[in-house]
């Protein structure tokens, strides 16, 4: 187990930096993983991101493929790899409080 | 950690012991503790750690096989410094050989001997995974792939909407409805394979994959049955797992009725199923290659006519060890860059010689060990930095990965890229 401090906060993730207890995860804890990894504000675009790979974690319990993500967002895949620098996984799916893929990501 | 029992030692030992294997016990037992391997390991190097030398992590299985396998060790085990399989070794066992190992086999080279660690620490592994010790986070990649087919648990069809998807794309940027992306179909003359983080999260090198064998009008498919070029088990060592996995690849391909197999730009996939698979499922793969030499082949004969104006930054390039130095395959990705891209500089050192980007041996998917894995990885950041390259090129997805994450980390400001993907930009198509 390790932590992220951020902002005078202390979150408890696992060792590669994912939430432990995914049901913790809320809007505030997305900004300071965010802030953590070095994006300042979460624009509308990061949001929309977030939201579709939080939707499908709860509904089908892993990350939604890119394809999905693009498709509900409409948003061009080189964008989404400018939005979350670390990429869909250790990027976007760690501030959207997802478990660690498995894999090579 | 579960606490060890009579029967794990006994299946741990089993290992060893059906080792009537000359090999190993040569290895085993030949270290003369010079010293020199230290300096070409990246985690003694990075964090001056001296259980981190590799010679210590040989003697972590010798001192085992000393005391169960040698009469002396049986009898004075304190005399030869053998070492009982209890809690306090295993643990240690794990965080060493798991947790401080990218199975670079860079200090195979380095020894004044020729001990072949990594087969030593590959050993150790076995022992482990045998015993019920793999860490939790790459067993659950390797049960990923056991159970579902590929690594990252991909449904068939959002697979088959993702090719779908870049079989678009490709028609789109070949302004050709008729560019396709062949799925599932037998005869053809490759089976092209992939690693799972194309289709889940980054199939840009599917397209540009598929860019390629367009220009070469090559005759190829990929299959739903088995398209995952990796092989986790290889990491976790377990030859039970990985002998399922590998036998699946043999079956598809003789499901498919391709004359080839070719690997995606994968280092461990290339060595499990080329050089190791043969070995796991004591049969011969029909002719396997990586896809570096196959594209390699297809700009020698003339078959695909890259332009190096089209790719004008400065490009470095990462050798995955499993390519270079278990594979012999440092040749063709330098002759690829250097008829693909104007400006191309070596990182030093490179080759045979290069240092492991920190992400091999199953670290990435080991959650446990995630900072040194970052630690380590400072001095292949150091390389990149002093080439002052614009984009780093690598065949290998794993190292993709890694160095993504490096490259925010120690503010590289690169691009990481794979060889598909710069192939695919240095290649304009004409059509008739
Ligand atoms: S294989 Fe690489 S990481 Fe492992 S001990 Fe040798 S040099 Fe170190
Ligand atoms: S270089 Fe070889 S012989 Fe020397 S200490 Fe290392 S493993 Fe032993």
């Amino acid at each position: 187990m390790s932590t992220i401090e951020i902002e005078g906060k202390t979150i408890e993730v696992g060792g590669d930096g994912f939430l432990i207890e995914p049901d913790i995860w809320d809007k505030e804890l997305a900004r300071l993983i965010a802030k953590y990894d070095g994006i300042e504000e979460l624009n509308e675009k990061h949001w929309a991101i977030i939201n579709i790979i939080r939707d499908n974690y709860e509904k089908k319990g892993m990350a939604p493929m890119i394809r999905v993500i693009c498709k509900e967002t409409g948003l061009k895949l080189r964008e989404i790899y400018q939005l979350f620098p670390l990429g869909p996984a250790r990027g976007a799916c760690r501030v959207a409080g997802l478990p660690k893929p498995d894999g090579c990501v | 950690m579960e606490k060890i029992t009579k029967d794990k030692i006994e299946c741990g030992l089993e290992v060893l012991k059906r080792l009537q294997d000359s090999k190993l016990i040569s290895h085993l037992n030949s270290c003369v503790h010079c010293g020199l391997c230290a300096d070409s390991c990246l985690y003694y190097l990075a964090t001056g750690d001296e259980r981190m030398i590799p010679a210590g992590k040989v003697d972590m299985v010798s001192a085992i096989y000393r005391r169960y396998c040698t009469i002396t060790g049986k009898v004075f085990p304190a005399l030869v410094g053998a070492r009982e399989l209890d809690d306090t070794n295993i643990r240690e066992m794990v965080d060493l050989l798991y947790g401080a190992c990218t199975m670079c086999g860079r200090c195979v080279k380095h020894c004044s001997i020729g001990v072949d660690i990594e087969y030593v620490i590959r050993t150790g592994r076995e022992m482990l995974a045998k015993m019920g010790y793999v860490p939790e986070s790459l067993q659950a990649t390797v049960d990923a792939a056991l159970t579902s087919g590929n690594n990252m648990a991909i449904p068939d069809e959002d697979f088959l909407d993702t090719i779908e998807w870049m079989e678009e794309e490709l028609q789109d940027e070949l302004n050709d409805p008729t560019a396709t992306i062949p799925i599932n179909q037998p005869g053809k003359n490759i089976l092209y394979t992939l690693n799972p983080r194309e289709p889940k999260f980054f199939p840009l090198s599917i397209s540009a994959m598929a860019k390629i064998f367009y220009a070469a009008k090559e005759s190829w498919t990929l299959s739903t049955g088995m398209y995952d070029v990796t092989n986790y088990a290889y990491f976790s060592s377990h030859p039970g797992h990985s002998r399922i996995i590998a036998q699946r690849m043999y079956d598809e391909l003789q499901k498919m009725q391709a004359k080839k197999l070719v690997l995606a730009e994968c280092g461990h996939g290339a060595r499990a199923n080329r050089w190791e698979g043969p070995n796991y499922i004591g049969r011969e793969f029909p002719e396997t290659v990586t896809s570096v030499e196959l594209i390699a082949g297809y700009i020698k004969s003339g078959r695909i006519r890259p332009d190096r104006e089209l790719n004008r930054e400065v490009v470095t390039l990462h050798d995955p060890c499993n390519l270079v130095r278990s594979g012999g395959i440092v040749k063709e990705q330098r002759y690829i860059l250097k008829n693909t891209v104007k400006n191309f500089v070596e990182m030093t050192p490179h080759g045979m010689d290069n240092f492991c980007c920190g992400g091999g041996g199953g670290q990435l998917a080991m959650s446990e060990y995630n900072d040194r894995r970052i630690k380590i990885a400072g001095i292949k950041a150091e390389q990149i930095k002093k080439t002052g390259a614009a984009i780093v090129a690598t065949p290998c997805h794993n190292c993709v990965d890694q160095l993504s994450q490096i490259n925010v980390t120690y503010r590289l400001n690169v691009q990481i890229k794979t060889m598909a993907e710069i192939v695919a930009d240095s290649l304009i198509i004409e059509h008739p």
